[in-house]
């Protein structure tokens, strides 16, 4: 008996033992970089996989360890990764700045050289600075539009798109006359895209969440409350479908593509998604309806790819990410994305006519304040909260937000 | 295990003085993975509690109490306490009443008991995520099974209910999805408690000519006590600390009106990247946890010592 509580006191010393040395001796002999990326699709592993095997045969002294995770669990792990000193070197995110603000990132300038970083396209290349310097390049775009369902519309005796907010309402109520198990108009107010749905709306009535030229946060103006009543009309009305506070936006998707929706607010990578739906919806595009004092206006969204600075990881990193953006490896890169928009100018020439509606809409997009460090906090805070701006008090829901951005800072 | 009570048999034969040392090889093993995964996580909790925080993730050096105080703050932090304890109590309450009759049913023997008991046990053995992700689709607004049988049975006119996402209703589908869980377990603890009951008692009152209520009454329900308490206490703590159920049907949403204290730390930390005031509040349940731990030690203790 004796025998046997030694041999487990043994194991479990020498099993503590092995991770304190795992933990405390980094890998000498070649270099390993870890790589955290999200499946925009489930081709995303198989094209990671394939660059990672031709990046190890032509950089024979690098290794990559790559993990290819959901978005749900990226947002997490990015955080924990960090928290616990265990960062990746290359990460592919939704935000970047508040990783810029603890000075964990490599510069851009110290990744690409300048003809590479020229071919972005400028406008994101701007969203990726903090203070000024971009630590973060883009990966990818988004744009946002109008979806309606043509059947629909049409023979509900709506004869002309809606361009303004009148309009749109006028039209929810014609299509509920006439198809009383539709739901008019989807608005997904879930903690999934909530920060997406509301900017859009609002940015119609010339509403912001932060206003550049005060460099104040701006989510509790008048403008932003009239957006969040107008949508609480809306949903009071009945044109919506039921608790759009909780309606995620992939939700709302899969009622559009089953022909349960007349209208809906959807990004470029609608179509292939209605494609993966296999849906028979007949659908039109046309630009996002604005109020009567805004004008029309598309929500730009990007996302970016950030190196980690760590001791003898630049020369990996650097490789990596510049293999990752040479021309074929990054058309290989959208093509498994599915359907957005091109980051870099030379990819822009070749892109599929399908996009060409959201592209030339980019003039007139607003984006994020994404370089802000509290970006991340307030736009998580947007999430959970606005939606419930149509339950309650609109007014008190917006002031609740503002107070987290204001105490979250302006940097 | 084995090696703790078998190492307890053989100090009795030694001096007191000694009997720690000469134990620790045999309860060597098990203190130290203790120390591992039970008291190190928790101190490290507590330090990273007392540490400002970033959004990203990065300590800042010592805080002080900040990261309670932002807690204590937080306007929303009142109503989802007391939401936890509605949640806590209807669920342990309701999971115990529902599961003193069907224990008295599968204790009866009949034909097919064995089918009953194993077709019983599989919500409990299940994952609580996959059973939760099963109600999730079963109470689908448009396409769930659960809707569409209101439909076609003619109950459910109009526009159709949406259970999980409107909050009039998501927060008692929750409970009842959490009910539904905790059953097995507890039934299963109260037959364990039934079947050592002894037979001569039950006989003698019979005999006597005790209805079959009065027998339950004045016999079986409190010889079930030490069950029963055992039952409620290992409920509080897996429902307090329930988060898949949750998580998995409604994401404590919309706003935070179906959070409880543990989803709502995980949705501040992880959602929201408003780290410091959830590590706080991770202390805070984790401190609750362990004062029912000591009521559960002290209860059992109190059974054994009867026996």
């Amino acid at each position: 008996m004796k025998k046997i509580g030694l041999r487990r006191l043994s194991a479990i010393a020498a099993v503590s033992l092995s991770a304190t040395v795992l933990a405390v001796v980094p890998a000498h002999a070649a270099t390993t970089i870890k790589i955290i990326t999200p499946n925009y699709t489930d081709a995303m592993p198989a094209y990671y996989a394939d660059l990672n095997a031709r990046f190890e045969a032509a950089n024979p002294g690098i290794k990559v360890e790559h993990t290819n995770l959901s978005w749900d669990d990226i947002l997490v792990k990015g955080r924990t990764l960090v928290a616990t000193n265990s960062t990746p070197d290359i990460m592919n995110l939704n935000t970047f700045s508040d990783y810029a603000a603890a000075d964990l990132l490599y510069k851009a300038t110290d990744i690409f050289d300048a003809k590479t970083l020229a071919d972005f396209v400028p406008a994101f290349i701007d969203n990726s600075k903090y203070n000024g310097t971009a630590y973060a390049v883009p990966d990818l775009a988004s744009a946002r539009m109008f979806f309606y369902n043509k059947k629909i519309l049409y023979t509900s005796g709506v004869n002309k798109v809606p361009t303004t907010w009148a309009e749109v309402t006028a039209a929810a109520k014609k299509i509920k006359a006439k198809y009383p198990a539709v739901y008019p108009i989807a608005i997904p107010l879930g903690s999934e895209e909530a920060q997406g749905e509301f900017a859009i709306w609002a940015g119609g009535n010339n509403g912001r969440y932060f206003d550049n030229d005060t460099k104040k946060w701006v989510i509790n103006s008048k403008a932003n409350v009239e957006t969040l009543k107008f949508l609480t009309g809306l949903v009071k009305a009945g044109l919506t479908q039921p608790s759009p506070a909780s309606t995620n936006r992939t939700d709302a998707f899969k009622l559009f593509s089953q022909g349960k929706v007349g209208m809906i607010n959807a990004s470029v990578f609608f179509p292939s998604t209605l494609k993966d739906y296999k849906s028979k919806v007949d659908y039109g595009v046309a630009p996002f309806p604005h109020s009567a004092t805004g004008k029309s206006i598309t929500l730009g969204v990007q996302d970016y790819f950030m190196a980690f600075k760590k001791p003898g990881n630049d020369v990996a990193v650097k490789a990596w990410m510049n293999f990752l953006f040479q021309p074929s490896n990054y058309a290989g890169f959208l093509r498994a994305a599915g359907g957005f928009i091109p980051a870099t100018k030379s990819a822009s020439t070749a892109v599929d006519s399908s996009l060409l509606p959201f592209i030339n809409q980019l003039p007139n997009a607003i984006f994020y304040p994404g370089d802000l460090a509290a970006w991340p906090k307030v736009a998580g805070t947007i999430t959970t909260q606005v939606g419930t701006g149509v339950i309650y008090d609109a007014k008190g829901v917006l002031d609740k937000i503002q107070k987290v951005a204001v105490a979250a800072g302006t940097k | 295990m084995t090696a703790i009570s078998l190492g307890a048999k053989k100090v009795k034969n030694r001096r007191p003085a000694n009997s720690f040392l000469s134990a620790l090889p045999w309860i060597g093993p098990a203190i130290l993975l203790i120390l591992l995964v039970v008291v190190w996580p928790a101190v490290e909790l507590i330090r990273i509690s007392l540490t400002k925080i970033t959004s990203a993730g990065v300590l800042e050096g010592f805080n002080g109490l900040g990261n309670y105080k932002l807690l204590f703050e937080n306007p929303d932090l009142k109503t989802i306490a007391i939401r936890t304890v509605v949640w806590v109590l209807s669920v342990v309450f309701l999971t115990v009443i529902i599961s003193l009759p069907l224990a008295q049913l599968i204790n009866q023997s009949f034909p097919g008991r064995k089918f009953v008991r194993w077709a019983m046990i599989v919500p409990w053995a299940a994952s609580v995520v996959m059973t939760s992700i099963i109600w999730k689709w079963m109470l689908e607004l448009t396409s769930g099974e659960f809707n569409l049988t209101l439909r076609q049975l003619g109950i459910q006119h109009g526009q159709p209910v949406d259970w999980l996402r409107d909050p009039r209703f998501s927060f008692f589908v929750l409970i009842w999805v959490a009910v539904f869980v905790s059953i097995p377990f507890t039934t299963f603890v109260i037959l364990a408690g039934l079947q050592s009951i002894p037979h001569d008692i039950i006989e003698a009152a019979q005999v006597d000519g005790a209805s079959a209520w009065q027998v339950y009454r004045g016999i079986k329900f409190p010889l079930l006590r030490n069950s029963l308490l055992i039952a409620t206490i290992i409920n509080l703590i897996n429902v307090f600390n329930s988060f898949p159920i949750i998580w998995a049907l409604t994401r404590g949403g919309p706003g935070y009106n179906t959070d409880t204290t543990t989803t709502f730390a995980y949705k501040m930390a992880f959602v929201e990247y408003n780290m410091g005031p959830s590590t706080a509040l991770g202390v805070i349940n984790f401190g609750f946890i362990m004062l029912i731990v000591l009521v559960y030690l002290r209860v059992t203790k109190a059974t054994r010592d009867q026996a």
